[in-house]
């Protein structure tokens, strides 16, 4: 190992964790600066709700599909957003496992599952970019940040894909690209909109409680309760 | 963009004003999107215009966040076009930023639900409506019934005397009906279990909500009451995004239950009305209530549950389907208890897809039906509602919200489905059992003096009356006169301002229909040139329509307020019960 893949698996990595840290620290002090709205009423809706199982219900949305129409009804998209984001813990977790517990994919049921995992990461974004540049909604809405962070993830999953293997027997610029790419990425995230994994907790328990507290969370499609019984006054 | 480009006045409010607004929740909303596009098929809009990406929730929702990201988000002040953030600088911005936050958009939350991130869009176009309402800056339908709101007290400047003047009407066809001198409408009764406040569209267009309601009340042997004041329980607040507007609103209602010591507020079918009385006025009054609030949909329920009332639901036997009101399902959680209710009430009760929190707008909320220069949009994005009800195969549509009645009314008329729209009370209403033994005197048999006599005059008969409908469309001059002839009144048209007052002059009508819109005299012009007219300053003056803007010419003027006024699409029941109104025909 040369000496500079050396330093980018290991100082490198660790400053732009350090700087991701510093950054997301000063992230979470600006959101929490404004004030949290407070709701006065008296909960509505039937009894067996409220705020607490809105916003749990709201967190656990992600891994319900079912819940809402968008996802409900495009379940290609929700499985595209399955594959993706499992792809990117698999690549940070691969920069991890590299230099600190390389030997681990000497297993190789594991190296492949990684190697799936991040493949189909990488073949997602592909089509994600398809879709952002050639939807006209989707155009309509994209930003510059978006194509390129999207560009950013699907190439960085692209390196990952080989470095999976953690062999130089071909040369050491893949897995040099990947650590560099994940030390670029570490220090680009908390400005761009991939930040939006920090921001997921707070938007989801502040609509999650409202909703819980107004009775809508969790939804209903048919009906469970007999509704006299349970109304709130 | 240059930091020294000039700024309008108004424009550097909204910015800075902006800033106050900011809460934790919009500010996760605001920065939390990550524009995957998932909401897109939500909107009705986006449906009822698939080639027009600027319906698109998220790029709505982009036209107020990259304002807040360029004054407020750090990437957007020092990288503004790498997250497309852009600030606001002359008038023309803010007028563009309010033909889609008023006009694009009902704020129905259907595309809240399904952010997968949780975005409240429509929590934070209420908060841009306010920033431009706070310059000035809005359709001039939210100007007139704010105005009206704030200095009438209710949004649809309705006046105490004519209010309490319909409820004197209301009582009285109600001790007809019930043939019991008891059954009136409680004013200002202290102490009372239920305090009954309802939407201003009731005492305007649709009084038998209110005597079906009171026959209600009455039957379940509640003690209730209505307030002589303060009884609007609608907010433009929340439509306009005027948090001063709603907390004004909503502690008028609350200390006007706390001054008569009522126990419970009973807010009558409004799913704007439930919203911000029962779920948003304390925040925006900032108050605490020391009584309970509840819809009269669960009052109602209760009260056949209870036994209060018994009700035969065999007479409401046309097939209904129940249409879900944004504000009721999206921010209340009231969908079961009108569903239990119908089912107890009507025969054929058949669910709509989708439906409860699921379900689409009626295309009228958000105060669409007060902006009608977004009328042709809003009939364009009914499409997916008239495509939802025609599937129901149902005759009676029914919606515990006014709002979605007009709205759905429309939707009907424009897309032509024959079907009829209806509330809860008016179905509760009519099932009622009401038990009275029979007097024996009334089983008599007819005898042939009474078989001989001539024929009364059938109640609610316009016979003897002479009508002047004006208006330029023809369609609706037909429409009205049609309504009016087949109820027996003699019918003169005018289509325009001069052939109005020509006709008033030489036929002497009891009653003038005036549409505000018309081409050369405009109607406010007809309206102040038949006030002046000595012969003609008594004759009752009826206004109907279609833009509701101009109100303010007439009620503005010194002249003598109009009898009437109807905002259109008007039904044939609403004309009717306005005009018997303006003329006392008893029915």
């Amino acid at each position: 190992m040369s000496e500079f893949l050396h330093f980018s698996e290991h100082q490198l990595q660790e400053g732009a964790l350090l700087f991701m840290a510093l950054v997301y620290t000063l992230r979470l002090r600006w959101l929490l600066r404004f004030k949290a709205g407070k709701e006065r009423q008296a909960s509505t809706g039937l009894g067996d709700t409220n705020p607490r199982k809105g916003f749990i219900y709201s967190w656990a949305n992600v891994a319900m599909p079912g819940a809402m129409e968008s996802t409900r009804t495009k379940p290609f998209l929700y499985g595209q957003f399955v594959v993706f984001h499992m792809g990117v813990v698999a690549a940070i977790g691969l920069s991890f496992v590299i230099p600190y517990g390389a030997h681990l994919l000497t297993i190789r049921w594991l190296a492949i599952a990684l190697q799936v995992i991040i493949g189909g990461a990488c073949l997602v974004g592909v089509m994600r970019m398809w879709r952002r540049a050639g939807n006209k909604h989707m155009r309509a809405i994209s930003t510059p940040d978006d194509y390129f962070s999207l560009l950013l993830l699907t190439v960085w999953f692209g390196f990952a894909f080989f470095a999976v293997p953690n062999s130089t027997a071909m040369g050491e610029w893949h897995l040099l690209t990947y650590f560099l790419l994940t030390a670029f990425f570490l220090i680009y995230v908390p400005f761009s909109k991939i930040s939006h994994y920090l921001y997921y907790p707070f938007t989801r328990y502040y609509l999650g409680k409202t909703m819980g507290h107004r009775g809508v969370f969790p939804l209903r499609r048919r009906p469970d309760v007999a509704a006299s019984e349970g109304s709130k006054p | 963009m240059s930091k020294d480009r000039q700024r309008s006045h108004k424009a550097q409010m909204v910015i800075e004003r902006m800033g106050k607004k900011l809460n934790r929740q919009i500010v996760g909303s605001l920065a939390g999107c990550v524009h995957c596009g998932m909401c897109t098929d939500s909107c009705h809009y986006v449906l009822a215009n698939p080639d027009d990406p600027t319906y698109a929730p998220a790029y709505k929702a982009d036209q107020i966040r990259k304002l807040f990201k360029r004054h407020y988000d750090w990437t957007g002040r020092v990288l503004p076009g790498w997250v497309n953030a852009r600030s606001v600088y002359t008038d023309d911005d803010l007028e563009n930023l309010k033909d889609t936050v008023f006009g694009k958009c009902t704020n129905c939350r259907r595309c809240t639900l399904n952010c997968p991130m949780g975005v409240d869009y429509a929590t934070f176009n209420r908060m841009a409506r306010g920033l431009l309402v706070s310059v000035g800056v809005m359709p001039e339908g939210v100007a007139v019934v704010s105005k009206d709101q704030w200095e009438i007290g209710n949004q649809m400047g309705v006046l105490k005397e004519d209010y309490l003047d319909t409820l004197d009407w209301m009582s009285e066809e109600l001790q007809d009906e019930l043939d019991d001198p008891a059954a009136v409408i409680p004013i200002d009764l202290e102490d009372a279990d239920v305090v009954y406040s309802i939407n201003p569209r009731e005492a305007k267009y649709d009084p038998r909500t209110i005597s079906d309601a009171a026959k209600i009340f009455h039957v379940a042997g509640e003690k209730w009451t209505m307030p002589s004041d303060g009884w609007d329980m609608t907010n433009f607040g929340l439509f306009s995004g005027d948090d001063d507007l709603g907390g004004a609103v909503a502690r008028k209602l609350f200390e006007k239950v706390g001054e008569l010591r009522g126990k419970k507020l009973v807010i009558s079918e409004c799913g704007h009305g439930y919203r911000s009385t029962r779920c948003e006025g304390q925040n925006w009054a900032q108050m605490d209530v020391d009584f309970t609030m509840e819809s009269s949909v669960n009052t109602m329920l209760r009260y056949i549950k209870e036994g209060r009332i018994k009700v035969d639901k065999s007479r409401n036997s046309d097939p209904v389907t129940f249409h879900d009101s944004c504000n009721n399902a999206r921010s209340c959680g009231l969908t079961e208890e009108p569903r239990e209710l119908l089912r107890l009430v009507c025969e054929d009760f058949r669910e709509m897809y989708p439906n409860r929190a699921e379900n689409y707008c009626c295309t009228g909320g958000g105060g669409a039906m007060s902006m009608s220069e977004y009328t042709p949009r809003r009939l364009k994005s009914g499409s997916v509602k008239a495509e939802q009800l025609k599937s129901t195969g149902a005759d009676v549509v029914v919606t515990s919200c006014h709002n979605c009645v007009d709205g759905l009314q429309d939707v009907i008329r424009h897309y032509e489905l024959d079907m009829q729209v209806t509330q809860l009370v008016n179905l509760v209403a009519n099932a009622l059992v009401i038990e009275k033994p029979t007097p024996a005197e009334q089983v008599a048999t007819i005898t042939d003096e009474v078989a001989a006599a001539p024929t009364p005059v059938e109640a609610g008969s316009l016979a003897g009356y002479t009508i002047l409908v004006t208006d330029d469309e023809p369609d609706f001059v037909t429409f009205a006169s049609a309504i009016l002839e087949d109820n027996g009144a003699r019918v003169l048209q005018a289509f325009s301002g001069e052939e109005a007052v020509a006709l008033a002059r030489r036929e002497k009508p009891d009653l003038l229909t005036l549409d505000l819109g018309m081409p050369g005299t405009s109607g406010s012009d007809v309206f102040e040139k038949l006030r002046t007219d000595p012969e003609l300053r008594d004759l009752p003056v009826f206004i109907i329509t279609g833009q509701p803007e101009l109100r303010r010419l007439i009620y503005q003027g010194e002249q003598r307020s109009p009898e009437g006024y109807l905002d259109k699409p008007i039904t044939e029941e609403s004309l009717l019960m306005n005009v018997r109104k303006v003329l006392s025909v008893p029915h």
